[in-house]
């Protein structure tokens, strides 16, 4: 149930009231992020008047920002130093003067919500660092907190400057129990531009590639064979992937990329590799058909029967898809027919 | 987003892949930023030529700004080495390791962190941190428990161990410079030349300021006769060498084992 203005402007007054006893400098710094997004975007509008001018108009406040003023101006002296040029910091100056006569109470709300957003990119990359799924339950308890139901915006826009800043996707891993997973973009969509005929990005494609093309499974040295044209070797360390030994044989299967198991009655034994759980739920066959089509200069046509194998694929996968749709819609028709029902009943 | 996409320039796959990276080694030296700039360039837009690093970084900060995430520059206590590490500004410094540790782990950084800030050198030795194990808050920990828990601040780059002594990485300087300078305003250690946060360094025995190592050696170079910039007086301490990445690189590709100056001349 939505709260009233009454309400939320307590809660506001009992906000500001704890800030000014416990100084938080997140708090502190994203008013003067707001008024400084707001400051710099206004110049853009009025550009033609006076480029000059600090735009007073549509800058944040409100009851709870003028009680922060004071110590904003605190932080933007101390953040200064780090951040600001001269002249944005006379312009900050003029603008949190500015605010103790404004009353655009309306900006306000837009504030607080900036902040979460901040402060779910950082959750979020601190996720995607870690390796670990992201649950929408967790965002809640652990960020949103009481802004619960702006929860779809502050997502959406956090997601937004992921892809943007950090070409990282967002993509649901588990619809039905709301799991993200942050997908580094440019791994899959670079150009493998060449340099002496190898590319050199997109390691677990590749290998997702070679263990589709030996069958859905393929030996270690298959792997190896192939790697070794990119220029990681067993027992060598890359600058930028390290140890390629581990990345292939512990990291991609702790994640659940590939699978790493021994081959039975082999001596010496023997290992193979097959898909893991979460790169069937990542990508397709036909994805990484196109990624080996691509980096050959070719098209996935002219891979058979690999092509055939693919497009198959990509036809279960759509037929699961609607049936899935098909289940949820009829669960959901049945839920409102009871519900329906029981509010007919008589008292 | 309106405001800073008038003043930045644009944000390409090059940038995107450039912070990923740095984003995952949390701190590089100068040189294996030069050589992961170029890299992202290879990969992403070979054709392009390669921007100075200095714009470059400019370029990804003004994006950032926004985000509360910076590529901050520094420089090591020790030996002058120009470092980068992506750097969360908007959280109070502790709680960026908040989610990495738990909160007896957080307490015992906390406490190493007091000690180290007050001491003489720069330096709390690993007993002097071991025996406030008791007074954390939390879970109990014992000793054995709390040796590792620092090895793990050294391993995640908070702090770095010389002899059994304990200090500050240079990353967590850059992190948390400003919540150490608002949290103990009486006992941090300023510069006399750069103004920034000191931990290690040399102080003048007569008047008692204190200088950066890196910044007594450009400040001094060339200079026979070194004299506080305070109160005149001899300055009666090693002046070490201004750090130049040429010579490291004439060195060989391994890092040079220079036996760097240890700071115990207050």
């Amino acid at each position: 149930m939505p709260r009233g203005q009454k309400s939320k402007l307590r809660a506001r007054e009992k906000r500001r009231q704890a800030r000014e006893e416990s100084w938080d400098p997140l708090d502190a710094q994203a008013t003067v992020s707001e008024e400084e997004e707001e400051s710099s975007s206004s110049p853009s509008l009025d550009v033609k008047d006076d480029p000059q001018s600090s735009p007073a108009s549509g800058t944040p406040s409100g009851p709870q920002v003028l009680g922060e003023v004071h110590s904003t101006t605190a932080s933007a002296e101390a953040a200064s130093s780090t951040r600001f040029t001269e002249g944005a910091s006379d312009q900050l100056e003029e603008t949190l003067n500015a605010l103790h006569a404004n009353d655009i109470a309306e900006y306000w709300y837009r504030g607080p919500l900036d902040e979460k957003v901040v402060m779910l990119v950082h959750y979020l990359l601190y996720k995607y660092q870690k390796k670990e799924p992201i649950t929408k339950v967790d965002m809640l308890r652990n960020v949103i907190q009481v802004y619960k139901h702006n929860f779809h915006e502050i997502f959406k826009r956090a997601s937004e400057h992921l892809e943007l800043v950090f070409g990282l996707d967002m993509k649901e891993m588990d619809p039905n129990r709301n799991t993200y997973v942050l997908i580094n973009k440019l791994e899959l969509s670079c150009d493998s531009r060449e340099h002496r005929g190898v590319p050199k990005t997109g390691v677990l494609m590749t290998i997702l590639g070679v263990i589709f093309m030996k069958g859905n499974c393929a030996t270690e040295e298959d792997v190896w064979k192939v790697l070794n044209m990119m220029g990681l070797h067993d027992g060598r360390n890359h600058f930028i992937f390290g140890d390629p030994k581990k990345l292939i044989t512990e990291d991609l299967v702790k994640d659940d990329y590939l699978v790493y198991r021994q081959v039975p009655d082999r001596d010496p034994p023997c290992y193979e590799f097959l898909w893991g759980p979460r790169a069937y739920s990542e990508t397709t066959k036909m994805k990484v058909l196109e990624f080996v089509a691509k980096v050959n200069h070719t098209s996935p046509s002219a891979f058979s029967p690999y092509y055939e194998e693919a497009l198959r694929d990509e036809k279960e996968r759509a037929q699961a898809r609607s049936t899935a749709r098909a289940q949820i819609a009829a669960v959901a028709s049945a839920r409102s027919k009871a519900m329906a029902n029981s509010l007919s009943l008589p008292k | 987003m309106q405001g800073s996409s008038r003043r930045t320039g644009t944000m390409t796959d090059v940038h995107r892949r450039f912070l990923q990276l740095l984003m995952t080694h949390g701190v590089l030296e100068e040189w294996e930023v030069k050589r992961l700039q170029k890299h992202c360039y290879k990969v992403h837009d070979c054709n392009a030529p390669v921007e100075k690093l200095e714009d470059f970084i400019h370029n990804i900060n003004s994006v950032l700004e926004s985000l509360y995430i910076e590529i901050k520059k520094g420089v090591t206590e020790d030996d002058g080495r120009p470092i980068y590490a992506l750097v969360n500004l908007a959280t109070t410094a502790i709680s960026k390791m908040a989610s990495d540790f738990a909160e007896n782990e957080l307490d015992l950084f906390r406490k190493a962190l007091e000690l180290i800030i007050d001491s003489e050198t720069g330096f709390a030795s690993s007993t002097n941190i071991l025996n406030v194990v008791d007074q954390l808050k939390g879970k109990k920990m014992r000793k054995k428990e709390a040796e590792q828990v620092l090895q793990k601040f050294v391993q995640n780059k908070w702090l770095i161990e010389k002899e059994g002594e304990f200090t500050l990485h240079t990353r967590a300087i850059l992190e948390m410079e400003q919540h150490i300078r608002e949290t103990y305003p009486d006992a941090v250690k300023i510069c006399n030349i750069c103004h920034g946060l000191l931990i290690q360094g040399q102080s003048c025995e007569t008047c008692g300021i204190r200088m950066h190592l890196p910044c007594v050696a450009k400040y001094f170079q060339s200079n026979s006769e070194p004299r506080c910039p305070n109160c005149n007086d001899y300055w009666p301490h090693e002046i070490p060498e201004v750090f130049d990445p040429e010579k490291e690189r004439g060195a060989g590709l391994s890092k040079p084992s220079r036996k760097s100056l240890r700071p115990r001349q207050h």
